[in-house]
């Protein structure tokens, strides 16, 4: 096993870790930003220069426009409810199952570590992404979900062209985008923070409406 | 000419447009001209020509060049049909990004790839649901579709991979094969909101605008099935393997959402949500081809998604004109609106032609194809009967419509041009004048021309290969 890539793999699932249990809301986004940034990472052989360069811009993106979404003093997110230390455990056993069914029945192209990692991204992504009631934590959720099946894919298929990069990394930019734009729409609606709306939103289609007066 | 341009303009036009958004009507202009420019560029493709982008192949179909020219030409009636009817400001700019993903998504020969770009485009039409003084709710209708893409991207990601290897020297097989397939077809159904994964797909109808409900649920997902459509043909028919369980499992999801989401789009009191859950009955036709796993599939496959784009979005534009005309969404309140809206009366009786179609439709005839894939005798006779269901829906639509209505009608409230002398106001406000007393009109004349359209589309006009 390639030592350095063991010592990224750890990394990606350490700011997976934070990124699902932390409260505070930049805690969990300098997580995130460790995990699309290692998860490149995370290839044998190495991606070539242009698509790490562009994975790199991509991460650093999703993670900027996240980070002025939470603008603020003290902003909180709801954060794991079962705790870092068990969303580590769930982590660590995924990734065994991971390494331990690498190639899902084929021969596979790309390291055992990715698989794993892969894995364990893809378990700690399940609880924000199932029971999460908060905006920016199921954002987070499906960035570690994303992460998670792009390094699986990476795991059986091998190291991604370059191309495939750059359409990667366009990919994670819009997904922290979307979620930075939803995230701060819920959060300038009055007090809640990031929390989802219980309310189904009035549409203003019955009789007696106003005509439609300009673009909404 | 590669679709390349196609998407390189629909892109920087949906950027720039979005860039000045604080600007209105000089970003709507932008996005218009923009989506002139890709009914041009889309016809001025040419199929069979191959571009390679460092590792990648963009290749150029002829049928590529039919669903992007079709996709162009109703976002750009959406588009048009939202500025008259009231819309999302940035709806016409994200239309544009939806376009250049789906150009770049059908164009792309690795399935790998083309799967990412199809993720990326539906993650564009999440901003369609951030409703003003509701930014809670509608933000809450938005992760649950952000949700709903990226777990479906998810699948689409893992399964491509999967297959998209060497694999001679299988140690599971095909109990890996069918998860494999499952895996895409699941991507699919997700995407459209099929049954069982249909609840935030209604949830949209609650928060984004009729016109820009097809961009959302109908164009972005059809490139999506498009890709599937293609991986099955190519990864998945040539193998001998048995996916009886898988298929049993997908078949069961299409028919569910064909029968059901009809049904329910009939019991719906709402406009938006009969377009909503008609485009999910649909949709299960999609679904349903994605079971059978010949190679004659892909065909009336193709041809369906083609009509499926234009017939749902003939509607959408129907569902608009009505509501700019009378003022209401709810199919209760639309007692006499055949009488007063002759316009919008015509497109709704050929939108119905072109959805349930008849034999030598084309539309019909591929509808027909698939099922008799899918099912034998007689399951595809009953499952045939079964997609005629959108005539229920249809047929209430439409005996509320000729039924006298319930209030007297106001002189001068009618369909036709109202045009106002200019005199001394000045072009600028004669112009807003004129759009304003027009909004009507024109969104029944946007209806009016993509039914034109969707019958022709059914008829076989544009009839994939």
């Amino acid at each position: 096993m390639n030592p350095a890539l063991a010592g990224v793999a750890l990394a990606v699932v350490i700011g997976a870790v934070v990124a699902a249990s932390a409260h505070r809301a930049r805690t969990a986004i300098l997580g995130l930003i460790v995990t699309f940034v290692g998860a490149a990472a995370v290839a044998d052989p190495p991606a070539e220069a242009l698509g790490l360069a562009a994975r790199l811009v991509g991460a650093l993106l999703a993670g900027y426009l996240l980070w002025i979404a939470t603008r603020g003093h003290n902003v909180r997110t709801a954060g794991s409810r079962v705790g870092w230390p068990t969303e580590a455990f769930v982590a660590a056993a995924a990734a065994v199952v991971g390494y331990g069914s690498h190639g899902l029945g084929a021969p596979a192209a790309g390291p055992a570590l990715a698989s794993a990692v892969g894995f364990a991204l893809a378990a700690v992504a399940v609880l924000p992404v199932v029971t999460g009631r908060d905006i920016l934590r199921v954002g987070l959720g499906l960035a570690l979900l994303l992460s998670g099946a792009l390094l699986v894919r990476t795991g059986i298929g091998g190291t991604p062209d370059a191309f495939e990069e750059v359409l990667t990394a366009i990919l994670i930019a819009t997904l922290g985008g979307a979620v930075a734009v939803l995230a701060s729409a819920a959060q300038s609606d009055g007090p809640g923070g990031f929390e989802m709306s219980e309310a189904t939103p009035h549409r203003p289609s019955h009789a007696g409406e106003a005509p439609p007066a300009r673009a909404r | 000419m590669t679709a390349l341009p196609f998407v390189i303009v629909a892109g920087l036009a949906a950027a720039f447009a979005l860039a000045i958004r604080s600007r209105p009507p000089t970003s709507a202009v932008v996005a218009l001209l923009g989506l002139v420019a890709c009914v041009g560029l889309a016809f001025a493709i040419q199929p069979g020509q191959v571009s390679t982008l460092n590792g990648g192949g963009l290749a150029t179909t002829d049928y590529q060049q039919r669903f992007l020219i079709l996709a162009s030409l109703v976002s750009l009636g959406l588009a048009i049909a939202g500025l008259a009817a009231g819309t999302r400001r940035d709806a016409p700019a994200v239309s544009l990004a939806v376009l250049a993903a789906v150009g770049l998504t059908i164009g792309l020969v690795d399935p790998r790839a083309a799967v990412l770009v199809a993720t990326t485009g539906g993650l564009f039409v999440v901003i369609l649901t951030l409703v003003p003084g509701g930014a809670r709710a509608g933000a809450t209708v938005g992760i649950r579709e952000a949700r709903a893409v990226v777990v479906a991207g998810g699948l689409a990601i893992a399964a491509a991979a999967w297959i998209g290897r060497d694999l001679r020297e299988l140690d599971a097989q095909p109990v890996v094969f069918g998860l494999a397939y499952l895996a895409m077809a699941t991507a699919v159904a997700m995407r459209f909101g099929a049954i069982p994964f249909h609840l935030w797909a209604a949830r949209l109808a609650d928060v984004v605008p009729e016109t820009a409900l097809p961009i959302v649920t109908v164009i972005a997902p059809a490139a999506l099935a498009v890709v599937a459509l293609g991986w099955i043909d190519v990864m998945v028919v040539p193998r001998p393997v048995d996916l009886g369980i898988e298929r049993l499992l997908v078949i069961a999801v299409a028919l569910v959402t064909i029968v059901l989401a009809a049904v329910a789009a009939f019991v719906q009191d709402d406009l938006e949500h009969v377009l909503g859950y008609a485009i999910v009955s649909d949709a299960g036709v999609i679904v349903l081809a994605l079971a059978v796993l010949e190679p004659t599939a892909g065909a009336p496959a193709r041809t369906w998604i083609l009509a499926f784009i234009v017939g749902r979005s003939a509607f959408a534009a129907w569902a608009a004109g009505i509501r700019t005309g009378l003022w209401t969404g709810r199919v209760a309140d639309l007692r006499g609106w055949v009488r007063r809206s002759p316009i919008l009366a015509a497109a709704f009786v050929v939108i119905a032609v072109a959805g349930v179609g008849f034999p030598g439709l084309a539309a019909y005839d591929a509808r027909r194809t698939l099922v008799d894939l899918a099912l034998d005798p007689p399951f595809s006779t009953i499952v045939l009967i079964a997609t005629l269901a959108p005539i229920a829906y249809y047929a209430r639509l439409f005996v509320i419509g000729v039924a006298p209505p319930d209030q007297i009608l106001e002189a001068g409230s009618g369909w036709g041009p109202q045009f106002q002398p200019m005199g001394g106001t000045g072009l600028r406000r004669w112009l807003a004048t004129n759009w304003a007393h027009n909004r009507g009109f024109t969104t029944a004349i946007v209806a009016a021309a993509l039914a034109v359209l969707a019958i022709l589309t059914s008829a076989g006009l544009f009839e994939g290969r």
